[in-house]
């Protein structure tokens, strides 16, 4: 059967378990054990006289002379007796047989020799009948024979003898060697009855169980075992027993008396018994180191897979150290996730641990622990601690193991707040771009719409299709095309900034809408533009706006430029107006003083009189200008509708300026034809009498002036023609304009107020008619004036009554 | 050249003005002060008048036909540096003062103007040159 051999091959024993003293012991111990070895088929004792080497050389010599010696007496008995040979005979064939039983065949060839000589010597020596000799060489030949034969067949038994316990011998070698294997072995061994009683047990065993072997001898295999695997090993004890199964095989707890639980391989088989009944085989491996292999390897499988599996470190913690709890045989499990929480926990071990960052363990009767770092990047950023209130030793394989699982979830930790910001990124981008109210669009590298989202479709009114297909399209090209006019990049060329232009376009609904896009270009990882962002508001609210106030603006500044050239012309007017007073005060103001200082003549008194009086009048009908004028202007100007008859004021201005004037030759061409108008007769007079005093001033000595009317249409045509010197065309646009002639060079000498002209114009334009002028440098001037001739005409006079 | 009655040459005025108002009543008055009074009626009389006569000075109005009084000042005094010339203008502001004394007027006289700061001004000049 060979049992011991076929258990032990697949138990690994373990070098230098067993001290080197100890085989001899161990093979003396078992010795007993034979008795239960099926294959050895009975009690093999050495056998006396087989022993080769230790008869001497003188014994062999007596053995092998002692068959002559025996022949020699047996002759010498028949001689002196002198029976017959067949009665000595039978001795000499008993010597021989019993040399050919022990002797080889030479030896009893010889003896036989003998014998037959000596029963031939006595018919020889008679000299009796033949027939005794005769017999005599039978019998000799007889014992020859028996010799031969019997010698042959005992050297073959003798042979088959010896190769009988050869082999006993080395099977009881192989015997030895087993038992010392078996005492040396590093797996426990224990024969057991059926019940499980340990009637043998091996130091392994004895080691593991932690008892002694004597005190072992007896015990139930199921009292050792620690109390929940009791029933499983008294079990498989009654199973085997019943012969419902031949072996057992299992991982159990066993219980040393000192406490400590000893995880172990059992193995149990039934054997059968040498003097048929059978025993039990029991079979068990201290697993402590086997099962803290598994479990370190169960331990980092059970973390790796929570990290895989876990979205962060909080949620993955309680798992985690319910790993290490479980797994490590471990009572608590904490985590410290800053120095301050491990200092404030007065914890110190884990605070050793954050100021080390490495791995430590405290071992002590009350309480054991082992905290270790978790590293990220060379950072402790928490330290886990197990503890347990057993003592409990963190072998070297622990601790490398629970360090590396720190460094893994340190990894864990960066990983899943790289990915947890990631997700927070992408859900704040995803929320801004679904509910921004700025529309925005993703838009590929050759301008297509890759997305837009809600507000955009809204703003443009358009669902994402005919977004894509042709509202947007729409909108890069005027992108584009505004890019372009702004000198700024066009989308296609590739936009690096924030590219902001403003485009109109159209909405789904058919109305247009100012767009303000602003594009952003987003690179991929190398750098190279992979889409872009287009920001799209409506702006057009802005925009409208915007167009209104810089109209408005437009407005205001050409206001404010009406005001500056009013403020400048109102300036220059009052620099004017008082040079015009001051020159005319001057001859009031000189001539008085010399009138009142005296000692004039009557003549020069006269005469200064008269200056005093004109520059007077002068002065009076210029503040009397300004006031006309400053009161038409305001609209405050009061006229009186009256019937004219325009013919007549113009004979009574020739007149009148005929009176005054001698060097100027006056002509009228009057169409009697002219109807009486509606008008303000004095006004109408100042009006003709500022032409005719115009153009006599202009006029050289001998010049003539010429008054015509006519009927031109619905409007009485009155013109003043002079031969005068003629306007400059640079300044016949400012003719009407108020001191106009002050400022031009040409006409200085000719006294006035400089504001006729512009009286006279406002007056023919609140009559409802039209004033211009046509001159020609040094050939004359012509002024001309209409006045509405029908009485609706005459109603729409713009005069203002009272 | 009048004669004064010392027999020295009499101080002559050219009163340059297209107000003739003006020119008689600064005859009259310069005259009756016993100066030698010369009448110009516009900017380039005056200048011809002061460059051809050489008056002792010059009593010059601005605003006048032709060129006015600063210009016709910047052509004599061109020619004739040393010309006293008192401008006289109705243009009164005293802005306007420095912007006739940076023309290079000797003075100035605003219009209207009381008849002894006339005489003043020109007695004044006239001590000058004696001098």
């Amino acid at each position: 059967m060979g049992w011991p051999v076929a258990t032990a091959g697949h138990i690994s024993l373990r070098n230098g378990f067993l001290k080197p003293a100890e085989p001899r012991k161990v093979a003396t111990t078992l010795w007993g054990l034979r008795t239960f070895h099926a294959a050895r088929g009975g009690e093999a004792g050495e056998s006396p006289g087989m022993g080769q080497g230790s008869a001497s050389r003188t014994r062999i010599l007596v053995r092998r002379a002692t068959p002559f010696a025996a022949i020699a007496a047996i002759f010498a008995v028949q001689t002196l007796a002198d029976p017959q040979p067949v009665l000595a005979f039978p001795l000499y064939l008993a010597v021989v047989l019993l040399v050919s039983l022990q002797q080889d065949i030479a030896e009893s060839l010889a003896v036989a020799g003998a014998a037959a000589v000596a029963g031939l010597v006595a018919p020889l020596a008679a000299g009796d009948q033949t027939s005794d000799l005769a017999t005599a060489i039978v019998l000799g030949a007889v014992l020859a024979g028996v010799a031969l034969g019997t010698s042959t067949l005992s050297r073959r038994a003798r042979a088959r003898a010896s190769e009988m316990h050869r082999r006993l011998d080395e099977l009881a070698d192989a015997e030895q060697q087993l038992r010392t294997t078996l005492e040396s072995a590093g797996v426990g061994l224990a024969l057991a009855d059926l019940d499980g009683r340990f009637t043998q047990v091996n130091p392994a065993l004895a080691a593991i169980l932690g008892r002694g072997r004597d005190e072992l001898t007896g015990m139930s295999a199921v009292e050792v075992t620690a109390e929940q695997d009791r029933p499983a090993v008294a079990g498989a004890v009654a199973l085997i027993r019943r012969g419902d199964v031949a072996r057992w095989e299992g991982q159990v707890t066993q219980q040393r008396p000192d406490g400590v639980a000893v995880p172990v391989a059992l193995f149990m088989a039934k054997l059968p018994g040498s003097a048929g009944a059978p025993a039990l085989l029991i079979q068990a491996s201290d697993a402590t180191d086997s099962r803290r292999a598994d479990a370190l390897r169960d331990c980092a499988a059970a973390v790796r897979g929570i990290i895989a599996a876990s979205p962060g470190l909080e949620p993955a913690m309680p798992g985690l150290l319910a790993a290490f709890r479980e797994n490590l045989g471990w009572h608590k499990g904490h985590y410290s996730s800053s120095r301050a929480e491990a200092l404030t926990a007065g914890d110190e071990l884990a605070a050793r641990v954050w100021q080390a960052g490495l791995l430590a363990a405290e071992v002590d009767t009350g309480r054991s622990a082992v905290a270790f770092p978790v590293i990220d990047t060379g950072e402790v950023v928490g330290v886990i601690e197990l503890s347990s209130p057993a003592m409990k030793r963190v072998a070297d394989d622990e601790a490398s193991m629970l360090s590396r699982a720190g460094v893994e979830i340190g990894q864990f930790i960066r990983r899943a707040e790289t990915a947890q910001a990631l997700r927070r990124s992408e859900a704040d981008h995803r929320a801004i771009f679904e509910r921004s109210p700025i529309g925005i669009a993703r838009v590929g590298g050759d301008g297509e719409l890759l997305e837009a989202n809600p507000s955009l479709l809204q703003m443009l009114e358009h669902d994402a299709d005919s977004m894509r297909t042709g509202a947007w399209p729409d909108m890069m090209r005027a992108y584009d095309q505004a890019a372009a006019r702004l000198g700024k990049s066009t989308f296609l060329a590739g936009v690096t900034d924030g590219n902001s232009v403003q485009v109109r376009a159209a909405t789904g609904a058919g109305t247009w809408l100012w767009m303000q896009m602003t594009a952003t270009s987003i690179p991929d990882s190398t750098g190279r533009p992979e889409h872009v962002l287009v920001m799209v508001e409506d702006v057009t609210a802005v925009r409208e706006t915007s167009d209104k106030l810089a109209e408005a603006l437009e407005a205001q500044r050409a206001a404010i430029a009406n005001l500056e050239k009013l403020d400048t012309t109102k300036s220059e007017f009052l620099s004017i107006v008082s040079h015009e007073f001051r020159t005319a005060l001057t001859g009031i103001q000189g001539f008085s003083e010399l009138i009142r200082d005296g000692g004039l003549e009557p003549d020069e008194v006269r005469a200064y009189g008269g200056y005093i009086f004109n520059d007077a009048d002068r002065v009076n009908r210029l503040i009397g200008d300004m006031l006309d004028l400053d009161r038409m202007e305001s609209g405050r100007m009061t006229m009186r509708a009256a019937d004219v008859d325009i013919n007549d004021i113009l004979m009574e201005a020739i007149a009148r300026a005929s009176t005054a004037t001698v060097t100027v030759e006056f002509k009228s061409d009057l169409d009697p034809r002219l109807p009486i108008v509606a008008g303000d007769r004095d006004r109408l007079i100042q009006v003709v009498s500022n032409l005719v005093n115009n153009a006599v001033k202009y006029s050289p000595e001998g010049g003539t002036v010429t008054l015509t009317s006519r009927v031109e249409g619905k409007y009485a045509l009155i013109s003043v023609t002079d031969t005068g010197i003629g306007i400059p065309p640079e300044e016949i646009g400012h003719v009407f304009e108020r001191f106009r002639r002050v400022r031009s060079g040409a006409a200085q000498s000719i006294p006035g107020t400089g504001l006729g002209l512009t009286i006279v114009k406002q007056i023919v334009e609140m009559h409802g008619g039209r004033i211009w002028v046509e001159s020609a440098v040094g050939h004359g001037s012509s002024f001309h004036f209409t006045m509405p001739l029908a009485p609706e005409g005459a109603a729409a006079l713009q005069l203002r009554h009272g | 050249m009048a004669e004064s009655p010392n027999g020295a040459a009499k101080f002559t005025v050219l009163v340059a003005d297209d107000n003739e108002v003006a020119q008689r009543l600064c005859k009259r008055v310069l005259e009756k002060a016993g100066y030698g009074v010369l009448i110009a009626a516009d900017g380039l009389q005056a200048v011809d008048i002061a460059l051809a006569q050489k008056p002792s000075m010059i009593l010059m109005d601005v605003a006048m036909p032709g060129i006015d009084g600063l210009e016709a000042m910047r052509r004599i005094k061109t020619e004739v540096p040393a010309m006293p010339i008192v401008i006289a203008s109705a243009h009164s502001m005293a802005s306007d003062r420095e912007r006739f004394l940076a023309a290079g007027a000797d003075n100035v006289l605003s219009k209207p103007f009381r008849l002894a700061d006339l005489i003043s001004i020109v007695e004044q000049l006239a001590h000058a040159g004696s001098m």
